[in-house]
């Protein structure tokens, strides 16, 4: 050791560094056969383990009737979709992938130069990052491109995640004030694909008109106002917005198929998405309500959250098919699938309400008096310290629940919706697969579902990894 | 105290407490505490463990609310009005024992929040500001760490920067060297040497008697919810008057 260097607690020498990896064999050695029983239970196990395998990979690739799901794939996935109409899905997957690059390059972007400020270093996500992480959802498209018959889809896939690769590089490449108005662009992707695919109907206007809104009111941010003028300002700008969207709605027809029409998987899809960006803010709401100092709104939250969670979804799916519509005007009654997602909505909102409610309670009350004491607003306590600290809390708790509803959304089946079970079901009433692969359709819908749900949870948990990093 | 003239200002007690009294159930906090703080004060409030010297300013700036009495801030009384509430506590600044900075944002965050929200400050403003109280507190290489990062006294200082953004007439101090390593003590205690130097009014709960004899103006002694004696510090440390302070005294040096 020479003068000029300071020693190195860590180099070897009077401190040995961390043990070497053992090898395979000494740590088989060590935690298979480390004594009589364990050899014994080793051996039956890892026996019973081959044999799963291989009768689990014959009938996977050698007995396994595939046919039906072969022949009915586009069935199984879309339903009775228009085939006319396909192109609209088409467009609508291109302008999805756009819009979830550019969040994604956003996000990415956005933490990168985080951890600039922070003097941290960063690694960028890889695209073998992504592979790694969502490889069940590549094994199901892969499943899925198998099995057309046709180049096209393949293509047609490839390219639209190709699309979404190009924009996340995009968005990153951007300077800060470039990527404010890329979100915009992310948003608008977003809102034109749903608009392309399912019409005028629903909640496109609303989507709309909140952007356009939104954008008027950025535009106009720095636009010299009396103080006192601008909240009357602000709220007729929103007004006017929503009137002009409003009008131009109220002009044009832009075709497209609403999802009163979808059925197959599509349905499960956006009857689970739909009712879980829904049911968000109705659990939030009933939470907080929960909480409330005002007995009104308390006992109200309460017993909406008590009603609905002391009876069976599939009670509440029927009830809302008979007679939901009884509490509404008549002339233009909610479709069938509406009035599912709503009661799916309901349920899940109540569930969500008891989570969020678990997780404002592990807030300590210390927070709400700082907040209060640097003189914070009621909302603001709320919104900006007791909320983001109560869900962050939650958040495998709150996938969880959107894992269940996911999955639940194949009790749509028992009010005759035509969702992917009961498509299923429909198959083996066609001559030729009457009793030709039944399990083999099963396995395939499990397996769609397993793929989805599986990655949601896997994401959640790395999600509550990365938002623990440099807390207390 | 009815008179609220602005050109009286400069004459009016920054903090009146009159015959206030504070319940917690059937549990007698605050036994008709009559106080006035001046200008540029620096009161330091002494007594044991439940004596209820943490719930006295804790009504300063209504995280409790008194039962009985007045308690009025730089002119504006408190009641259950909501602006009124909202005003003394953009006029008070309160740093509490165990900090609570908000885990979920970081330091600069922590600071600008007020200003940004309260005082309608631009970002690059506040920021500005934040980091000037920051350089005050002497540790502006920290403001885009997060707080779980930081060491219990940089932490409370960090507290006392977010405190101190709202520009408050008066500071309050809720033990604030208690949850901490002993080495960490006297670098929040410096801050609060230097703050009190700029003429801060400030109210400080502790149990730091060196910070209690070098800078309060005033020492009060509180024992089961009453205000037992008043006095210049000297005059607690050498000859105190009551039975009960000086049994106190006699135990904690």
């Amino acid at each position: 050791m020479t003068a000029t260097v300071p020693p190195d607690p860590h180099a070897s020498g009077d401190h040995p560094g961390p043990p070497p990896r053992p090898t395979a064999a000494a740590w088989a050695r060590e935690n298979l056969f480390n004594n009589r029983h364990n050899s014994v239970l080793t051996i039956l196990l890892g026996a019973g383990l081959v044999v799963l395998v291989i009768y689990g990979a014959r009938f996977l690739f050698v007995t396994g009737q595939w046919e039906p799901v072969r022949t009915n794939l586009t069935l199984l996935m879309m339903g009775t979709f228009p085939r006319e109409e396909q192109w609209r899905i088409v467009v609508q997957v291109y302008l999805l992938c756009a819009a979830v690059g550019l969040l994604w390059g956003g996000l990415t972007a956005g933490s990168r130069d985080r951890a600039r400020d922070a003097g941290v270093p960063f690694s960028r996500a890889r695209l073998r990052d992504g592979v790694r992480r969502w490889w069940p959802v590549f094994v199901l498209l892969a499943v899925l491109l198998g099995m057309t018959r046709t180049w096209l889809p393949l293509a047609f896939v490839a390219s639209a995640l190709a699309l979404g690769v190009v924009a996340r590089r995009l968005m990153e490449a951007l300077p800060e004030a470039g990527r404010r108005g890329a979100w915009f662009v992310a948003g608008v992707c977003a809102l034109a694909g749903w608009q392309i695919l399912s019409g005028t109907g629903g909640i496109a206007w609303w989507w709309g008109s909140a952007l356009v809104a939104a954008a008027a009111v950025r535009l106009t941010r720095n636009v010299r106002t009396d103080a006192r003028w601008q909240p009357a300002a602000r709220l007729a700008l929103v007004a006017g917005s929503v009137a002009v969207v409003w009008a131009i709605y109220a002009q044009l027809d832009f075709g497209g198929v609403g999802w009163d029409d979808w059925s197959g998987f599509q349905l499960n899809l956006v009857a689970a998405a739909a009712s879980i960006v829904l049911a968000f803010p109705v659990g939030l709401l009933a939470a907080v309500g929960r909480r409330s100092q005002l007995p009104a709104v308390r006992w109200l939250s309460v017993g909406y959250i008590e009603v609905i969670r002391g009876v069976p979804l599939i009670t509440l799916l029927f009830m809302g098919d008979l007679f939901l519509g009884f509490f509404l005007p008549t002339e233009d009654p909610l479709s069938k699938v509406t009035r599912a997602i709503a009661v799916m909505t309901l349920f899940t909102g109540a569930y969500l309400a008891e989570i969020v409610r678990g997780g404002l309670q592990a807030v300590p009350r210390g927070q709400v008096e700082a907040a209060q004491a640097i003189g914070l607003s009621a909302p603001r306590v709320l919104g900006m310290i007791v909320l983001p600290q109560a869900l962050r809390a939650v958040i495998p708790a709150l996938v969880g629940q959107f894992i269940n509803l996911f999955k639940d959304s194949t009790l749509l089946s028992i009010i005759a919706l035509t969702e992917i079970l009961r498509i299923r079901e429909s198959i083996h009433g066609q001559r030729e697969f009457l009793i030709v692969g039944i399990a083999e359709t099963l396995v395939f819908v499990a397996f769609a579902f397993w793929a989805l749900a599986f990655t949601m949870s896997r994401e959640s948990q790395r999600l509550e990894r990365r938002l623990g990093v440099g807390e207390r | 105290m009815t008179n609220t003239e602005p050109t009286n200002g400069a004459a009016r007690p920054m903090v009146t407490l009159e015959g206030v009294d504070k319940f917690f159930g059937t549990f007698q906090a605050l036994r008709n505490i009559d106080l006035e703080v001046a200008r540029q004060e620096v009161v330091v409030v002494l007594g044991p463990s439940g004596s209820g010297k943490s719930t006295l300013i804790r009504c300063i700036n209504r995280l409790e609310h008194h039962d009985r009495g007045r308690i009025t801030v730089d002119g504006i009384e408190l009641s259950n009005d909501v602006r009124a509430i909202r005003q003394v506590r953009r006029l008070t600044g309160m740093v509490f024992q165990q900090f609570n900075l908000f885990p979920h944002l970081t330091v600069l965050d922590n600071i600008t929040l007020a200003p940004r929200q309260v005082r309608r400050m631009p970002r690059h403003e506040a920021e500005e500001l934040a980091m000037q109280l920051l350089e005050r507190v002497k540790i502006p290489e920290q403001a885009r760490k997060y707080p779980g990062q930081l060491s219990g006294g940089q932490q409370q200082r960090v507290a006392i920067a977010r405190s101190l953004a709202t520009e408050p007439h008066v500071m309050m101090f809720d033990e604030p060297t208690s949850a901490l390593d002993p080495e960490m003590i006297k670098e929040v205690l410096d801050v609060m040497q230097e703050l009190a130097g700029t003429g801060m009014t400030m109210i400080c709960v502790t149990h730091e008697m060196g910070f209690a004899r070098e800078v309060a103006s005033r020492v009060v002694f509180m024992d089961e919810g009453e205000i037992v004696e008043v006095g210049e510090p000297e005059h607690f440390f050498t000859d105190p008057t009551e039975e009960r302070t000086k049994r106190f005294m006699e135990q904690i040096l």
